[in-house]
C-alpha cells in the first residue's frame, strides 16, 4: 500500500510493479485469470480512480477462460443497448460486477439500436438471454428529433413519441425477453435549458421534462419486470451529464463518470438478482456509533446528539435505525464491555438507537472476526451476508483478510460522512419490502430466546416438544407472491435448486394449472415465524415434481421440512400420482440440503452434470414429526393438482 | 506527455492495452485488442496526465498510435 496509491495521477504505482503491498498488481500480472477469486476484494481495497482501469484489464479476459479456471463464479449476462456510443460502459460494468464477485458476460447491441433490438423477438439481443437488459436513455433521445430551432411544446411532442415507443418496448420485452429489464431517467443538461433566453419557457421545459422523466419512473408501477434507474441523484452528487465533445464527435451522450456511476448500480441490481444482496449490518461502537470512547469517556461523554460532532453521530444512528426498520439486522461488535455498552443504549441522552433495535450486541475484547464468525452462526447466516463498518483501518485491514467474504465499509474520523459510505453501495437494495422485512429484527431475537430455551433441555427431543411448532401449508396466492419471489432470491443454504424466480415468474406459476405453490408459515411458543418456505411442484404424466423446495434459515432442523415433505407425498398419493421426483443441484451454500431427498425415503436416480435427481415411488409412508402440528390445504386460492 | 516511452507506459496503465513502442507504427486495424472506444478513454486520460485539451476530431482521425502521440506530444 503507502504512497504511491495516493499520487493523485495514479503514475507512481507502476514503479510498484510486482511489489506484493501493491494493491494493483493483481490486475497487471498475467495470472488474473487464475486468481480471479481474490479480484472482489482487491477491487474493495483499490480506490475509486483504480476501478474503471481495473475494469479495461478484467473486460480484456475471456468470461468462459475465468468460468473454466473458478466454475463457482457466477457469472451473470447483462446486454446492453440504447441510443449513443455505449462500448465505455463495459469496462465500468465488469469492474462493479467484479466488486460482487460476480463476473460479467456482457452482450453490447448495434450503434443506436435499441428500438429495433428491443422490438424484433428475433434479435440477437433477445438471443443472449440477459440476466439484465440494459436500455440506457440519454438527453439526444429527444433532442436528435426536435427542429433546429424548437420551443418547449417541440420537446413535450418528442418525448411523448418517444416515451410510447419505450413503452411498447417494455410489452415486447415482457413477452420476448427473460430476467430484468432496465430503464433510466433522462437527466436535462444544461445547454439545452440556457438556449432559452425566458424565463418562462426554462420554467415550462423544466416541467416538461420531470414529467416526463415521473412517467419513466411510473411505468416500472405496471411492468414489474421492469426497472429504472433515476439518474438525477447520480448528477446530483457533482458528475456532469454530458462532456460535449464525446457526445458530438463520438455520439457517447452519457458521460464517462455518469456512465461509470450508473455502473455501479447496475452492479447492485445484479447482486439483488443473483440472491447476493446483503442482510446483516454490524457496526463498530466507539468512532463509529458514536464519538468519543465509552471506556474512558463514560456514558455522560460520548456524543451521540449534542455538538457538532454529536449530531453527525445522531444523524448515521438515524440512518443506522432507518435500514433495520426496513428489514436489515443491525448488530453491534464492539472492543468493549458488555454491561456499559448496554446501560449506554439505554441511559446516554439523545441516543437514538436503543438496546431493542439490535439483533445482537457483542462487546468484548475477542478478535473482531472471530466474533463476526460466530455471530454468523447464531443467526445462521454466512458472512458473505454481512457489511462491516469501522473507524479502526487496523480492525478493517483484520477483516478483510480473515473474511474476504464480508463487506468492509472503512469509515473515518469524519462521522458526517458515515451515512454515505455505508449507502453508497446499496448493500441491502431489494425489490420490494415484504411483511418479513418489517419484523425481521424481532424475529431474529425471538430466535435467540428459543436457542436460550433449547439450552435449558436434556435432548432435543423435549426442547422441540415443548417449543409447540405449528407449520400451515398451503396453496399460495398473489398476497404471497412479493414473499415467495424474495424467499427464492435470498433464500442460499435450504434451497434446493436455486431456482431464483422473479415476481411475475411466481405469479405465471400460481396461474399455470400443471403448477402449485405452495407456501410454508410457521410459528411456535415463541411467536410466528411468518412466511418461511415454498415448495414449487409441477405435474408431468403420472409424476409430483418438486422443482424446488426452500425453507428460511431461521427454522430449519425443527421438523418444518420433514412434515412439509410427508404432506406431499401423502397429497401425492391420494391425487393418483405414480412417484415424486426432486433433484439437488449444488451451490456453494446449500451442501445442508445434498442429503435432504435421500434422508426422507427418496432414491437416487442419476445425476445429470451436477445435477443430482431423485425419486419416491410412494411405497413407504413417510411419517410426520409428532411434535409438529400442521394445517395443509392444496387447494386454495393457487388451486389443486 | 514527453516520451513515446512515457505513452507507451501511459497506453498500458491507463487504458490496460498490451502495446510495445514496435507498436507505435501499426495501424489500428493491425493492433491487438484496439477498439475505437480505447481513443475516448485516451482522451480522458491523456488530458488528465497533461492538463491539455486535446482536439477529439483529430484523434478520431489518426490511423495509429504515432499519429496519435504526435497530436498529444508537445
Amino acid at each position: 500500500m503507502g504512497t504511491a496509491m495516493n499520487s493523485p495521477d495514479g503514475s507512481a504505482v507502476c514503479a510498484a510493479d510486482g511489489d506484493g503491498d501493491d494493491p494493483f498488481s493483481l490486475f497487471r500480472s498475467d495470472r488474473v485469470v487464475s486468481r480471479y477469486p481474490e479480484v472482489a476484494a482487491a477491487l474493495g481495497a483499490l480506490g475509486e480512480a483504480y476501478l474503471v482501469r481495473a475494469g479495461r484489464i478484467l473486460a480484456g479476459l475471456d468470461p468462459d477462460e475465468v468460468l473454466r479456471a473458478h466454475p463457482a463464479v457466477p457469472a451473470v449476462t447483462v446486454a446492453v443497448t440504447g441510443h449513443g456510443t455505449l462500448s465505455q460502459l463495459v469496462p465500468a460494468l465488469t469492474a462493479e460486477l467484479a466488486r460482487h464477485g460476480l463476473l460479467l458476460r456482457p452482450f453490447l447491441g448495434a450503434f443506436d439500436g435499441y428500438v429495433f433490438e428491443l422490438s424484433d423477438p428475433a434479435s440477437r439481443l433477445y438471443a443472449a438471454g440477459a440476466e439484465l437488459t440494459l436500455c440506457v436513455l440519454d438527453p439526444m433521445i429527444v433532442f436528435d428529433d426536435v427542429p433546429a430551432v424548437w420551443r418547449p411544446g417541440d420537446v413535450s411532442r418528442v418525448f411523448e413519441e418517444k416515451l410510447a415507443v419505450i413503452e411498447r418496448l417494455v410489452k415486447t420485452f415482457e413477452s420476448a425477453g427473460r430476467g430484468t429489464l432496465v430503464l433510466n431517467t433522462v437527466p436535462l443538461p444544461g445547454i439545452f435549458l440556457s438556449r432559452l433566453v425566458d424565463r418562462r419557457s426554462r420554467r415550462e421545459l423544466g416541467i416538461i421534462w420531470r414529467e416526463a422523466n415521473a412517467r419513466l419512473l411510473r411505468l416500472a408501477d405496471d411492468h414489474p419486470r421492469l426497472s429504472v434507474i433515476d439518474l438525477d441523484p447520480l448528477v446530483a452528487e457533482g458528475i456532469a451529464v454530458t462532456e460535449p465533445r464525446l457526445s458530438v464527435y463520438a455520439k457517447a451522450h452519457l458521460s464517462p463518470e455518469l456512465l461509470a456511476r450508473y455502473g455501479r448500480e447496475i452492479g447492485h441490481l445484479a447482486r439483488q438478482v443473483t440472491g447476493r444482496a446483503k442482510k446483516c449490518l454490524v457496526l463498530d461502537l466507539d468512532g463509529t456509533l458514536w464519538g468519543g470512547v465509552l471506556g474512558e469517556d463514560g456514558i455522560e461523554g460520548i456524543e451521540v446528539a449534542e455538538g457538532h460532532r454529536g449530531e453527525a453521530f445522531r444523524g448515521f444512528q438515524q440512518v443506522v435505525k432507518q435500514l433495520g426498520a426496513q428489514g436489515v439486522l443491525v448488530a453491534a461488535v464492539s472492543k468493549n464491555e458488555l454491561e456499559p455498552v448496554r446501560e449506554a443504549f439505554r441511559g446516554a441522552p439523545g441516543m437514538t438507537l436503543a438496546e431493542n433495535d439490535f439483533v445482537r450486541i457483542v462487546a468484548n475484547w475477542r478478535p473482531k472476526h472471530d466474533n463476526l464468525k460466530e455471530l454468523a452462526e447464531a443467526l445462521n447466516l454466512g458472512v458473505d451476508s454481512f457489511v462491516f463498518v469501522d473507524d479502526s483501518p487496523l480492525e478493517c485491514g483484520l477483516v478483510r483478510r480473515e473474511l474476504p467474504a464480508v463487506a468492509v465499509v472503512q469509515v473515518d474520523g469524519e462521522p458526517a460522512l458515515h451515512g454515505p459510505k455505508l449507502l453508497r453501495d446499496g448493500w441491502f437494495d431489494a425489490a420490494e419490502l415484504t411483511a418479513e422485512d418489517r419484523t425481521r429484527v424481532v424475529k431474529y431475537r425471538e430466535e435467540f430466546e428459543r436457542k436460550d430455551f433449547l439450552d435449558g433441555f436434556d435432548s432435543l427431543q423435549d426442547y422441540l416438544r415443548e417449543l409447540k411448532v405449528s407449520v400451515r401449508l398451503f396453496a399460495a396466492g398473489e398476497p404471497e407472491v412479493p414473499r415467495l419471489s424474495q424467499l427464492t432470491l435470498r433464500t442460499n443454504q435450504f434451497n434446493l435448486t436455486t431456482l431464483r424466480l422473479q415476481k411475475p415468474e411466481v405469479t405465471t406459476l400460481l396461474k399455470d394449472p400443471a403448477s402449485l405453490v405452495l407456501a410454508i408459515r410457521s410459528g411456535d411458543r415463541f411467536g410466528d415465524n411468518g412466511l418461511v418456505g415454498a415448495v414449487f411442484l409441477r405435474r408431468a404424466d403420472e409424476v409430483l415434481h418438486i422443482d424446488n423446495f426452500l425453507l428460511s434459515c431461521r427454522v430449519f432442523s425443527r421438523g418444518i421440512e420433514q412434515t412439509c415433505l410427508a404432506a406431499i407425498l401423502d397429497h401425492a398419493r391420494d391425487t393418483g400420482a405414480a412417484a415424486v421426483a426432486g433433484s439437488y443441484r449444488p451451490t456453494a451454500k446449500n451442501g445442508v440440503v445434498k442429503d435432504f431427498y435421500p434422508r426422507y425415503g427418496f432414491r437416487a436416480v442419476g445425476e445429470d452434470g451436477e445435477i443430482a435427481a431423485f425419486r419416491h415411488d410412494l411405497g413407504e409412508r413417510l411419517a410426520r414429526p409428532e411434535h409438529v402440528s400442521l394445517r395443509e390445504d392444496f387447494t386454495g386460492a393457487g388451486g389443486a393438482l | 506527455m514527453n516520451s513515446t516511452e512515457e505513452f507507451v507506459a501511459m497506453l498500458r496503465e491507463d487504458l490496460a492495452l498490451p502495446v510495445t513502442a514496435a507498436d507505435l507504427e501499426s495501424g489500428f486495424d493491425d493492433l491487438p485488442g484496439w477498439d475505437s472506444v480505447h481513443l475516448l478513454a485516451l482522451l480522458t486520460a491523456v488530458e488528465r496526465r497533461t492538463g491539455r485539451m486535446i482536439s477529439l476530431p483529430d484523434l478520431l482521425e489518426a490511423g495509429s498510435l504515432r499519429e496519435v502521440y504526435a497530436l498529444v506530444a508537445h
